[in-house]
């Protein structure tokens, strides 16, 4: 695994040659570990069950976090591995890239996580997950017949995040 | 230039309105929190009617004050007139919305069900949400109500959500 | 997009979907009688509209925060500050000031001098005791609670109670921290 800054790496997949496929999954987490939401477009190998799949990636965030944070190198004040954080507090990663694929990752201070994963060649996507964050918040929490901290169902939301997901380069 | 608020304001108290209802204080009894609802929209349609009457003549007859639902009050609540209006010219009128406001948020995807209850078929979950949206139906129909009333006009309104997102208000002039 | 960094909760204000602020204060009205005459005991009528509050906290916190940009509330002074300048603009179109903060940074107040909730609002001698605006308590504790920090809020002053501005105080009881949410890996 490499983090952002590394140097070229290889094998990969070949190069996404035209916008439009190179998202492979989004999940969204609220700040109790519930997957809110699951969207796959492009996942040809599945070993878990979805609700595995779900607790592996959310581990793996709380993990990462709680470690970044630990190996700050600028901060006096850190707590020991695995004590809790307050969302938004200390230093906080946003991405990791492999050979293979690249994972996004947004947190906000109420404790949603948007994480995003697509082809290891694809840009800095804050922007895109903030968009994403602002879907959400459009489509999720406004409807009201959305209860909060429930699963996601709305197919007004997936239609929209399908189309801009499409255009992420 | 009027006041203004943002509209997640007036959407998240509507929602909160219709929630704490039909979940809290009549959890069980559909008909009494859709009559308690409706009353709140009763309400709020006769004092705006009030305010908005206010400086105008008298209304000659029952189109007229039905156009002045579908322009001013719909204008001022939604910046935007009813879109088409229907009368079978015996006290009957449908106004119909094309893009309901209120409704523009609403969305439910019958494919998936979290519950995932054996006997909850994709057409029991389409049910319930159905019941759920016309749940929020139960204001704008009391609003148009409560304006007519104050305009000395008796009806009863119902809506028409057939084919979302337009939404047909159907009002029936008693007497 | 929005811009990365804060904004201030004017630019936020003008660029949202805004509505006539009548149907608003009206409907808040409404509502109010409506619980009045349901639930009878203005006690009863207090906790309920605070509870309704707290459900829309938890919902307009995300909008909150997606459309302002805010990516941390770790320091309660800055997230009082922030909800005071820019949440009650960006919903209200009204600004709040903080002010009387104690020695340790965990208790203020929140002055409002200009409410739209009660334009056109006159309360009758028989609601003694109502706290019409608590739904605004409800609001922060709600907002609040969803980026990790409980508190309790009480009104102060109330300008329907003939005090010149409305006050509610705002008090940090504890930050909780994010704990892994899974039992032992099964």
């Amino acid at each position: 695994m490499q983090f952002f800054g590394g140097s070229e790496i290889s094998p990969s997949p070949p190069a996404p040659t035209a916008a439009g496929n190179n998202a492979h999954m989004m999940y969204v987490f609220n700040r109790n570990g519930v997957c809110l939401l699951y969207r796959e477009w492009n996942r040809p190998l599945w070993t878990l069950n979805a609700q595995q799949d779900h607790k592996l990636m959310f581990g793996l965030l709380f993990s990462l976090k709680s470690l970044t944070a630990k190996m700050d190198p600028t901060s006096a004040e850190k707590g020991n591995l695995g004590v809790p954080q307050l969302p938004g507090q200390g230093c906080s990663f946003h991405g990791f890239r492999t050979n293979t694929y690249k994972l996004s990752f947004m947190e906000t201070p109420s404790g949603i996580k948007i994480i995003l994963v697509t082809h290891p060649k694809t840009g800095d996507l804050r922007e895109s997950l903030k968009y994403i964050y602002n879907l959400y918040v459009e489509y999720v929490v406004k409807n009201p017949l959305y209860t909060p901290g429930s699963p996601v169902r709305s197919d007004l939301f997936n239609t929209t995040l399908d189309q801009y997901v499409r255009g992420i380069g | 230039m009027a006041r203004e608020v943002s509209e997640s304001c007036v959407d998240s108290l509507l929602t909160e309105m219709v929630s704490s209802y039909c979940n809290r204080f009549y959890a069980n009894k559909p008909e009494l929190a859709a009559r308690r609802i409706e009353a709140i929209g009763y309400q709020v349609g006769h004092q705006l009617s009030e305010r908005y009457t206010m400086e105008r003549p008298g209304f000659s007859d029952h189109l007229e004050a039905i156009k002045f639902i579908c322009k001013d009050l719909w204008s001022e609540l939604f910046k935007k007139q009813i879109d088409n209006l229907k009368t079978n010219r015996r006290g009957t009128f449908v106004l119909q919305d094309n893009k309901f406001r209120w409704l523009a948020h609403v969305s439910i995807d019958p494919s998936i069900d979290g519950s995932s209850n054996e006997d909850n078929s994709g057409t029991s979950t389409e049910n319930k949400a159905a019941q759920a949206m016309s749940m929020h139906l139960y204001f704008p129909c009391g609003i148009i109500r409560g304006a007519l009333s104050n305009l000395g006009i008796t009806c009863a309104v119902s809506a028409d959500i057939s084919n979302l997102p337009a939404c047909s208000f159907v009002v029936r002039i008693k007497g | 997009m929005a811009p990365v960094g804060p904004r201030s909760g004017e630019a936020i204000f003008a660029s949202v979907e805004r509505v006539n602020a009548e149907l608003f204060t009206l409907t808040y009205g409404a509502i109010v009688r409506q619980l009045l005459t349901d639930l009878e005991e203005v006690e009863e009528v207090n906790k309920q509209l605070d509870q309704m509050g707290y459900n829309i906290g938890i919902r307009l916190i995300d909008e909150f925060l997606a459309k302002s940009n805010v990516s941390r509330c770790v320091d309660f002074k800055e997230t009082a500050e922030v909800i005071a300048k820019v949440g009650f603009k960006m919903f209200l179109g009204v600004t709040a000031s903080v002010t009387n903060w104690d020695a340790e940074g965990t208790c203020c107040n929140i002055v409002l001098e200009d409410n739209p909730l009660v334009d056109f609002v006159e309360l009758p001698d028989t609601c003694q005791g109502l706290y019409y605006c608590n739904i605004l308590s409800g609001v922060i504790r709600g907002a609040l609670e969803m980026v990790s920090m409980k508190t309790e809020v009480t009104w102060v002053r109330d300008m329907l109670r003939g005090d010149d501005v409305f006050e509610l105080q705002v008090k940090l009881l504890k930050q909780v921290p994010e704990e892994y949410p899974y039992k032992d890996d099964e």
